[in-house]
């Protein structure tokens, strides 16, 4: 006990180098928690979008859909089998689609894109898209053929909203034939390469093109009530549908297993790195100290402190450093962490690329208390190892000679 | 000058821990930096890597329509010179070319339009190593009449090995083509994309097919080194004196390009973070280095040393130990960072099953590029220099009163 007090009143004796290390460790695990926030919150708003807007939570094809998205693979009694999935607990709403890949053309230009069927109203309840319309409506407003399509695509056709565009299809008998639609809406989504492939429009008008009955669909989307209730629901779809192949928004879009992994990877050694600075910086300014304080520590030793109270003493002092350093730095990096996760950081500088790969350009960090803790423990850890060395050079000291040292 | 220089030297070796501990800090930091950025440049050259050897190669030569408007019409036949050039240009390690456009495939009642793609099989394979992805089957070999069918066209038209597909086209100036190719392979490609886009067949097979002899859509080029991509489009840009246009690969992928650039950016931020650290760990050396010299110091303007004089002593020192120490820490980093290139760190675990199933090897790279340390070396040393403006505010605040006391 007398120990610490004496250690405190030592680490006050020389403010500008216990501040050194108290702000060290503060940045340090100030910006780790930070950093991490950052881009756990950017994973985590993609992710969203790939639930909210891209793929839901599960989805269910015709098991040769998803290898050969061609339109003979269709799932009959959709309206049924969509009816069924909705009564099974845990599942929030549920949402069929036909889809089809073909051309759509303006007056000037063309490009192949994923036609949607969507009934307007159920798929509001799976996903986000009706929030996303940045010009004119939803489908929902009762016009002939209307068509929604994303932002990059009609700058891409050079269409605006009343444009008439043309899709080129084969039906299900195999005749070439072509249907117009007009703009009635343009959306904007985290994703400009989703924008850009995607079109909308109601279910009832392709069908009718294609020659397809209304019951049928070719993609039901399945939003869950929570996240963590997937796999278990993913099967029990499963085994009520056994004809049908189903899968979750992580098969389906495997690439986010990609994105986690390396963000994962960056992300420990952003942190080996920053406790590797730490580690030597503080060792370094010990070590210093030590060599400073030699006069002082061998008049200790010679009136009689025992080399474990010299020891104790000294890492006493460096231990107190980190964990005063770590708990304001746990209050800068959580400070940050709050304000940011309300009022976002914005990454529009970059956006093209980020967009592009579907990342928001609004950044709303996010981090668990559990990982913080973890990182304020690692940098807490490096504090103590970094003073043990220091601490056994002053053990070194031999009092006779320490004590001659002219200071 | 001199005597100053002289003492500030004496000074340094006077207490060698001391000025040891200082170069320690400086050494560490050089260090720290050094294999960060190294290994954030070496994870840049990959992706680039990545990008260029899967498809598009660092360089393409081009018809100057050819981008904008990807027909058979806009072709060009390769002229001795400019095989010429391109031999002699040192810094291209290869080139192959290519003949692409879109054709129909039919097999049974199946029937669906791909993009066809002539290549130079063996020089292809040396670029984009195309036969490291047949699953099952044999590769072209030169003057082949075969063709190359990705996993899911061949699933989709329902084909196999050995089964004869028909291709119906287009050809050059509104020629119809039309022509039985035996399927000689199926490939399978890491990325799902590609594995939709299109088939292979030798490019002499493509043009007799597209009736135009000697044409090529592009000729892809390899560089030894991403870094002199630029240097060397200029150089050919001003050699090939004809129409022909030259594409870099990031022209041509502004995608990628564009990650990097945000990438780097974004880190520029735990760089920052990073060097206010080293500087700290600088810092508090130096602190404790003038806590200890109080006296000395005291004394010495006590007897009628000049502060000024005191202050360019220590500026001196401060060179001395900050070149030291950044010296040492790039004479140190070198060697590691050299053998690091050749040693990449091997990822493992589950991590390493996603990379490789993307076809990415699963390790991280490092990059010896030569700004890679010049550049660590200029900031620490910068930074070394900025920190010592604390020892000259306390040689200018000195109290001989105060200080002798100490």
């Amino acid at each position: 006990m007398m120990l610490i007090a004496v250690a405190w009143r030592n680490i006050w004796r020389n403010k500008t180098r216990s501040l050194v290390i108290l702000i060290s460790v503060c940045l340090g695990l100030a910006a780790g928690i930070f950093n991490m926030a950052f881009y756990y919150g950017m994973v985590d708003q993609r992710i969203e979008t790939v639930i909210k807007t891209e793929a839901s939570h599960i989805q269910v094809h015709h098991p040769s859909y998803l290898a050969n998205p061609e339109k003979v693979f269709k799932i009959d009694n959709a309206e049924q089998i969509a009816e069924q999935i909705e009564a099974i607990p845990g599942v929030k709403s549920v949402s069929k689609r036909i889809m089809l890949n073909t051309m759509i053309q303006s007056p000037t230009a063309g490009s192949g894109v994923r036609i949607m069927g969507i009934d307007p109203e159920k798929e509001k309840a799976v996903t986000n898209l009706y929030t996303k319309v940045i010009e004119g409506n939803y489908l929902d407003s009762g016009k002939r053929n209307p068509i929604l399509i994303g932002k990059k695509l009609a700058e891409k056709l050079k269409v605006k909203l009343k444009s008439k565009v043309v899709i080129t299809l084969q039906d299900m008998e195999g005749n070439m034939t072509a249907a117009s639609f007009r703009v009635e809406g343009i959306y904007e989504s985290a994703n400009t390469t989703f924008d850009e492939m995607n079109v909308f429009v109601r279910s009832n008008d392709i069908a009718h093109v294609l020659l397809l009955d209304e019951k049928s669909a070719h993609e039901i989307a399945v939003l869950l009530n929570t996240n963590d209730q997937m796999l278990q629901v993913a099967s029990l779809i499963a085994a009520k549908l056994p004809k049908l192949e189903v899968k979750n928004w992580r098969q389906i879009m495997p690439e986010m297993n990609l994105i986690e992994s390396s963000l994962d990877i960056t992300m420990f050694i952003f942190i080996i790195i920053i406790l590797l600075a730490l580690l030597f910086g503080i060792i370094n300014t010990m070590l210093m100290a030590v060599l400073e304080r030699a006069k002082e520590l061998g008049m200790l030793m010679a009136i009689g402190m025992t080399k474990r109270k010299i020891f104790t003493m000294i890492l006493l002092e460096t231990v107190l450093l980190s964990l005063f350093g770590g708990l304001l730095g746990m209050g800068v990096g959580w400070m940050l962490n709050i304000y940011f996760s309300i009022y976002g950081i914005d990454i529009s500088v970059w956006s093209e690329a980020y967009r592009s790969m579907g990342f928001d350009t609004m950044i709303y960090t996010k981090l668990s208390f559990g990982t913080s803790m973890q990182i304020a423990l690692m940098i807490f850890a490096t504090g103590i190892i970094a003073a043990i060395y220091p601490a056994m050079k002053a053990l070194k000291l031999n009092p006779a000679d320490a004590l001659r040292i002219d200071m | 000058m001199t005597t100053n220089l002289k003492l500030a030297w004496r000074n340094i070796w006077r207490n060698k821990r001391r000025t040891l501990i200082t170069v320690a800090s400086i050494f560490f930091g050089v260090l720290l930096s050094t294999l960060m950025t190294s290994l954030q440049e070496g994870t840049y050259s990959k992706m680039i890597e990545n990008v260029v050897g899967f498809y598009s190669g660092y360089i393409q030569v081009h018809h100057p329509d050819f981008w904008e408007d990807k027909t058979i019409e806009n072709t060009f036949t390769p002229s001795d010179t400019l095989i010429n050039i391109l031999e002699n240009e040192s810094g291209v390690t290869m080139y192959a070319p290519r003949l692409e456009s879109f054709t129909l495939l039919s097999f049974k009642n199946n029937t669906k339009g791909v993009a066809l793609i002539g290549i130079d099989p063996e020089k292809e394979n040396q670029i984009t190593k195309l036969s490291h992805w047949v699953e099952k089957g044999h590769y072209l070999t030169a003057n082949d009449n075969g063709i190359l069918v990705p996993i899911n066209i061949a699933k989709n038209l329902g084909v196999d090995v050995g089964d004869t597909l028909v291709l119906m086209s287009q050809g050059f100036h509104g020629a119809s083509a039309a022509a039985l190719f035996p399927v000689k392979a199926i490939l399978k490609f890491p990325a799902p994309t590609m594995n939709n886009l299109g088939v292979f067949i030798d490019i002499r097979a493509a043009q007799a097919f597209y009736s135009a002899p000697d044409k090529y859509t592009s000729m892809v080029l390899m560089v030894s080194d991403n870094s002199k991509v630029k240097h060397i489009r200029h150089s050919l840009q001003s050699k090939i004196k004809s129409h022909l246009k030259l594409m870099t690969w990031d022209e041509m992928d502004p995608l990628t390009n564009n990650m990097i650039k945000a990438d780097r950016e974004q880190n520029m931020i735990t760089k920052a973070i990073l060097f206010v650290l080293i500087g700290f760990g600088i810092f508090g050396t130096v602190i404790m280095m003038m806590a200890e010299r109080r006296k000395e110091l005291g004394v010495m303007v006590a007897i009628g040393m000049q502060k000024s004089k005191l202050g360019k002593i220590i500026f001196f020192e401060t060179t001395l130990i900050g070149m030291v120490g950044v010296l040492i820490g790039f004479v140190v980093s070198l060697p590691l960072i050299a053998w690091l290139v050749y040693h990449p760190i091997p990822l493992t675990g589950e991590t390493a099953k996603v990379y490789e199933q993307y076809g990415f090897e699963a390790a991280m790279y490092f990059s010896a590029h030569w700004t890679v340390f010049t550049q660590q070396v200029l900031i620490i040393f910068a930074m070394t220099m900025t920190v010592f403006i604390y020892p000259l505010v306390k040689i200018v605040r000195i109290k001989v009163s105060k200080d002798l006391h100490s």
